[in-house]
């Protein structure tokens, strides 16, 4: 009772008209029909029964007509009673009737019903008169006329006037017998109540109706209520049609509180998220294709450019993107990256040590800690053995947190630099304290008064004397350095006697040789002609060509110092027999802070700016230093200077 | 008092040297590298060595290993350097009892030292 309670209240309150609507609307669909169905039949009835009444007037009236015309006297001839009998019956049988008869005042003078015939009635029902004589009554049910009858009949009087056979006759009897009562005929036929059925139906017809339209307005307040909720969301799209993709929130009906724009609110959150996410993928499938697509995209063929190795990480672990300079540096074919993972990818040295990197990065949550490191790889040798930067970037992008970003950057140039910077200063330094210590311990020697030897006094004056000079040449070799890197070097040019210049330069480094017992020779043309240039840069350049001869010649070697002039140059020749320098070196050893990489020389002082000084000074007189030498077969420096003193005086100017 | 083996390719520090210690009273050998200094003590025995770091053939480094091999820590060894990584070559040789001087020195404070070594390995050898 509680539940049908409640789903009525629901129905009213249009929670359910849905559900309820279909059934009111066949409901009240059945409800008209039947009704209109039902009018109509009791309409035709009552038709019928109208049409009835007039047959049923017409067939008294001619009843009546033909016992008018029975010949005889009603009143004594037999044969006109049996004749009248006879009709009576006739018509009885051929419609339906209570009774038939003949009377004449309260008599009954003849019937349908031979028991009737000679009866007195108890009295007359008046009717209403119509045309032709004619008087109908209507008789309603359960009157004492008709005992047991509960249905309504109808009365139908028609009077019956004497045959015109026996007018005379009739008015001689009538005025024989004056006081004979009016004959007529009267039938009783059952009839439908046509009036007062006709009223009922109009009443139940209306009732039906009020029904309907009740219903109708109920199932209307219904829909009105629904239907607020859509009509407020089709308020919003009108307000909002032009502008739906700028924001999808506007959609949303702040004063929810019905099911429909609840549920509407619902759907436009729901579409938003999906929206989203579509255009997350979108992002994620164009960035993907753009960075897969080979050759033809411009963003990939930018990528493949980079000198830095680039690496994209996918959240499925995989490389969905990995430049040509990755593939380089780490030894992949560009073609099977697309199908590697994470955990099967295998590499060079590099690659390997990667891809430890990466997974050791890789976090149990699936994503990556950021992470920058150097890797080394390559050649085991000191030199050849490349750096390499590597940052580790994740993407911070919801729901892709397990993406990241790999760069390589090679810095083995750099660090080399810098290694190189780093070796020279502490060459430089060594280089200092070395005549330095002498200076120092020579001094004290002398001042602390221990020594009074002459001799030794005059040896640390040698000693401290010769200490100096080779102090401020290294200073000198230092400062060239940086003015040759800044480029502001200074040609004093002039014209250069190479005799006194080479014989100079040897006398310079005599000492050294025979420390070592090492023989200098100087060979030279008969003739030689003066050059132009910077005497003091060019003593400098023989200095250090010799300074190396004899540092990088084994005890008693040899040095062959000599000069070949031709129309166009000066060739000056520094030939030892020392170490020598192996070919893929010859390059390296003039560059600025390099020295050989064997053990030979790393052991020999020295800064790695001499021969890089030497080269520069010559190549600013407009020559060249060339270099022929082999491992363990001695070294040749041939420096060639040119006559033209054009080029040097240009050299000065500039 | 103590035979002492100077071992320097720079031909003036050996020369100073030699005049100072033999000054106070210490008998001096010399050697031009390394290779020649462990030929010297394969001869004739020192109580202490002074050695420089970067020598042609053998180092100060390679004389340090060979002595340690051939004769554990009983001879003090002191390596002079002019070079910069003092520090780590402390670490390096410090493992091996050795003492690292930086250069320049004064003769004065280094014969101070020396005499120090001297001392403290006698005090050692005098112990068991």
């Amino acid at each position: 009772m509680g539940d049908l309670w409640k789903s009525f209240r629901r129905f009213l309150t249009a929670e359910e008209v849905p559900r309820w609507f279909g059934l009111s609307v066949v409901l009240i669909y059945l409800v008209g029909m039947g009704s209109i169905a039902q009018f109509g039949i009791s309409q035709a009835r009552r038709e019928t029964a109208i049409r009835f009444q007039g047959d049923s007037q017409y067939a008294v009236k001619l009843l009546a007509d033909r016992i008018e015309a029975i010949e005889g006297d009603p009143a004594a001839d037999r044969e006109w009673l049996s004749a009248c009998q006879r009709a009576l019956r006739e018509f009885a049988a051929n419609v339906p009737s209570r009774s038939v008869r003949v009377l004449e005042g309260l008599n009954v003078i003849a019937s349908a019903n031979p028991m009737e015939t000679g009866t007195t009635i108890e009295g007359r029902i008046s009717g209403a008169s119509l045309a032709g004589g004619l008087e109908v009554a209507t008789i309603p049910p359960a009157t004492s006329q008709a005992s047991g009858s509960d249905a309504w009949h109808r009365l139908i009087r028609a009077p019956l006037n004497p045959g015109t056979e026996g007018m005379g006759e009739e008015s001689a009897a009538s005025e024989v017998l004056p006081a004979s009562p009016p004959r007529c005929l009267e039938v009783v036929l059952p009839l439908e109540p046509v009036e007062s059925t006709s009223l009922v139906d109009q009443a139940r017809l209306l009732a039906i109706i009020l029904a309907v339209l009740g219903a109708l307005f109920v199932v209307y307040r219904c829909l009105r209520e629904q239907l607020r909720g859509v009509s407020k969301i089709a308020n919003r799209l009108e307000l909002h049609r032009d502008r739906i993709e700028d924001d999808l929130a506007s959609l949303r009906i702040g004063d929810s509180l019905d099911s429909v724009t609840a549920g509407w609110n619902e759907l436009v959150e729901l579409t938003e998220r999906l929206l989203a996410t579509v255009q997350r993928t979108e992002a994620n499938e164009e960035l993907s294709r753009v960075l897969q697509r080979s050759g033809g995209g411009a963003l990939s063929e930018a990528l493949n450019a980079l000198p830095d190795g680039l690496i994209y990480i996918s959240d499925e672990v995989r490389f969905e993107y990995v430049n040509s300079a990755a593939c380089r540096l780490l030894g992949w074919n560009a073609q099977d990256v697309k199908t590697m993972t994470l955990s099967d990818a295998q590499g060079n040295e590099l690659g390997q040590k990667l891809l430890e990197l990466i997974r050791g990065a890789a976090r149990p949550e699936g994503d990556f800690e950021a992470r920058t490191e150097v890797l080394e790889a390559g050649d085991d040798q000191a030199q050849d053995r490349s750096t390499y930067r590597v940052w580790l970037i994740p993407l911070q992008r919801a729901r892709h947190h397990g993406e990241c970003v790999v760069v390589i950057r090679d810095v083995s140039q750099q660090v080399r630099a810098d290694r190189a910077r780093e070796e020279f200063i502490a060459q430089v330094t060594h280089e200092l304290r070395t005549p330095l210590t002498n200076i120092r311990a020579y001094t004290e020697t002398l001042s602390s008064g221990m020594f009074e030897d002459p001799k030794v006094i005059t040896e640390c004056y040698n000693v401290i004397t010769k200490e100096t000079r080779r102090l401020s040449r290294l200073v000198e070799d230092i400062l060239s350095v940086s003015q040759l890197e800044v480029g502001s070097i200074e040609l004093h040019v002039d014209g250069v006697d190479l005799k006194s210049l080479l014989s100079d330069g040897i006398r310079d480094v005599r000492g050294l040789a025979d420390e070592k017992n090492i023989d200098i020779q100087l060979v030279l043309p008969a003739k030689l002609e003066p050059i132009r240039g910077d005497r003091d840069k060019l003593a400098v350049v023989v200095n250090n060509l010799l300074g190396n001869a004899i540092k990088y010649t084994s005890a008693n070697g040899n040095v062959v110092v000599g000069c070949q002039a031709a129309a166009e140059e000066v060739v000056l020749t520094f030939k030892d027999n020392g170490i020598g320098i192996d070919l893929s070196e010859h390059a390296r050893v003039f560059e600025k802070f390099q020295r050989g990489s064997n053990p030979e020389v790393q052991n020999e002082s020295g800064t790695g700016i001499g021969l890089y000084t030497a080269r520069e000074i010559v190549r600013r007189h407009g020559g060249d230093i060339e270099l022929l030498s082999e491992k363990n077969k001695g070294s040749t420096f041939m420096v060639r200077l040119p006559h033209r003193e054009s080029r040097a005086a240009a050299l000065t100017s500039a | 008092m103590a035979k002492i083996l100077i071992a320097d390719d720079d031909a003036h520090i050996v020369r100073v040297l030699s005049m100072w210690l033999g000054r106070h009273g210490h008998q001096v050998v010399t050697a031009r590298n390394g290779e020649d200094a462990l030929a010297m003590l394969d001869r004739a025995p020192v109580d202490l060595i002074i050695s420089d770091m970067n020598m042609p053939v053998v180092d100060g480094v390679g004389v340090v290993r060979a002595v340690r091999e051939k004769v554990g820590a009983a001879i003090p060894i002191l390596v002079l350097t002019a070079r910069c990584d003092q520090d780590r070559l402390n670490e390096r040789l410090g493992a091996y009892g050795v003492r690292v001087y930086p250069k320049p020195f004064l003769p004065s404070q280094l014969v101070v030292v020396i005499n120090q070594l001297l001392g403290v390995s006698a005090c050692e050898g005098s112990l068991p």
